[in-house]
């Protein structure tokens, strides 16, 4: 799945991928595209307790894409 | 709209030069025009770089149970609350006689204070950054900080036209409690670095109730040559962000700077006079504010000089957060295409406004600098400010 969150300032980036990620089927990967950099940080931990790890790529100046997927050996 | 890597580069340094000519142009005719500007240009770039914000601390501890912010926020007062219990000790030695150290940000305390709080922590949820907060993202680029700013402005303007009858019928009646008055510099600061530190337990407490985190740091190489150890400051300084305890102690430092040179961190007194000024000017002005000329902080104010103490750290605030986001490469012309955000921004920041106005502060002014300035009307602002936060929070749910 993927969202693109760019131009929404804190908590809406986090809240958005919060909500994507529920509705998420079993090893599909969100795709999160944002500009605020907060959220690099704020995802990375709130999404790491519910057992999904992340990477980061530039996606252009100030933009990021926010790669989530379940962790291994946590159930999904 | 973007600007692309290396322009950005360039436009910051060039920001770098420019500041620099202009304080020293303005440091012939006061010394401290570049000591403001300078702090406030220091400000600016801690807070974009350790993205230092008042209100993810109240926010996020009620939505995620997250206190990194509000750990790096107690941290930066436990830091101001030493060094200005020796500032103050300085200014006035002998706490005992009544009076209050100047430009300590102490005021009287009282219903007025917690409504304004409470307004306050609404709207800085709503608006999704308090005063200081906004003021640095109009230089990250986010247009809807400057709808908040505007939205501040006003608030103060409207909180300037009814501040009589708030003065009149209560806070002139309500009291001042400063620490040192009863138990010296030594045991107020001691009482203050006591609470501050019952309330940093409050915080662990509250994290705890969160599910743990697992977050894989990514290792560097520990042996490397000048070349590659100078890059790594470089992306150290300006690619990797900082935390937000780094962030604390620095702002809890150059607050400290700030006093020594003249007077603590503080936003909106300095907002009430250009809100008040341009009134003036369109016929609207508030007038006579009672009894604002014996209150300390950020008072509503109206009239005075155009450039001030004031002015310097809110422009150098804005321009370090500009040239951060531009050395950094994260600054970007941003518009939200939910054209909800801009209401929330205008209603937020007209709550905060007129919530800073009754409360003579903001998060800085009446908090950030109050708590360390060893009154109590800094603690009960923080407690009202986390109250409106709770409801600002409950309310989001409901906004698309």
């Amino acid at each position: 799945m993927k969202i693109d969150v760019r131009g929404e300032i804190c908590p809406y980036p986090l809240k958005r991928t919060l909500e994507a990620l529920d509705r998420l089927a079993p090893g599909e990967e969100l795709e999160v595209l944002t500009d605020h950099p907060p959220s690099l940080e704020m995802i990375r931990i709130t999404a790491s307790q519910r057992g999904y790890a992340m990477r980061v790529e530039d996606a252009g100046p100030a933009e990021w894409r926010i790669i989530l997927f379940k962790r291994e050996g946590t159930p999904t | 709209m973007s600007l692309r890597a290396q322009y950005q580069t360039r436009l910051g340094l060039a920001l770098i030069v420019g500041a620099g000519l202009v304080l020293l142009q303005l440091s012939r005719g006061d010394s401290a025009y570049g000591v403001f500007g300078g702090l406030g240009l220091a400000v600016g770039f801690v807070m974009q770089r350790s993205r230092f914000c008042f209100t993810a601390a109240f926010r996020d501890l009620f939505m995620m149970k997250s206190g990194r912010n509000m750990k790096g926020v107690i941290i930066g007062m436990a830091i101001a609350t030493v060094g200005f219990g020796l500032i103050m000790a300085n200014l006035l030695p002998n706490a005992a006689l009544g009076a209050v150290a100047p430009e300590a940000h102490v005021n009287p305390f009282g219903l007025h204070l917690l409504l304004g709080g409470i307004l306050f922590g609404i709207g800085m949820v709503a608006a999704g950054g308090c005063t200081s907060g906004s003021l640095y993202r109009m230089g990250e680029g986010y247009a809807a900080s400057w709808v908040a700013f505007a939205g501040i402005l006003g608030g103060l303007g409207i909180a300037s036209h009814t501040w009589n009858w708030w003065w009149t019928t209560s806070i002139r009646f309500a009291p001042i409690v400063w620490f040192p008055q009863a138990l010296g510099y030594g045991g107020a600061t001691l009482m203050t670095l006591a609470a501050l530190l019952g309330a940093y337990l409050v915080v662990l407490w509250i994290e705890s109730g969160a599910p743990p985190a697992t977050i894989e740091v990514a290792r560097r190489p520990a042996e490397l040559g000048f070349v590659p150890r100078a890059r790594d400051l470089y992306a150290t300084v300006f690619e990797r962000g900082w935390s937000a305890i780094t962030g604390g102690v620095l702002l809890g430092m150059i607050n400290v700077f700030l006093y020594t040179a003249h007077m603590p961190w503080r936003i909106v007194g300095e907002y009430a006079r250009w809100a008040n000024g341009l009134l003036t000017v369109v016929g609207l002005g508030p007038g006579r504010l009672l009894g604002t000329e014996q209150l300390a902080g950020c008072a509503l104010r109206s009239g005075g000089g155009l450039i001030t103490h004031g002015l310097l750290l809110n422009v150098g605030l804005f321009g370090g957060a500009l040239t951060s986001a531009l050395l950094s490469h994260e600054f970007k012309l941003r518009f939200s295409r939910n054209k909800v955000r801009y209401v929330q921004s205008m209603g937020g920041g007209l709550l905060m406004g007129y919530g800073a106005g009754l409360a003579m502060g903001c998060t800085v002014g009446a908090f950030f600098s109050a708590i360390p300035s060893l009154g109590l009307n800094g603690w009960i602002f923080g407690l009202a400010l986390a109250g409106g936060a709770y409801l600002g929070t409950y309310l989001l749910r409901y906004l698309p």
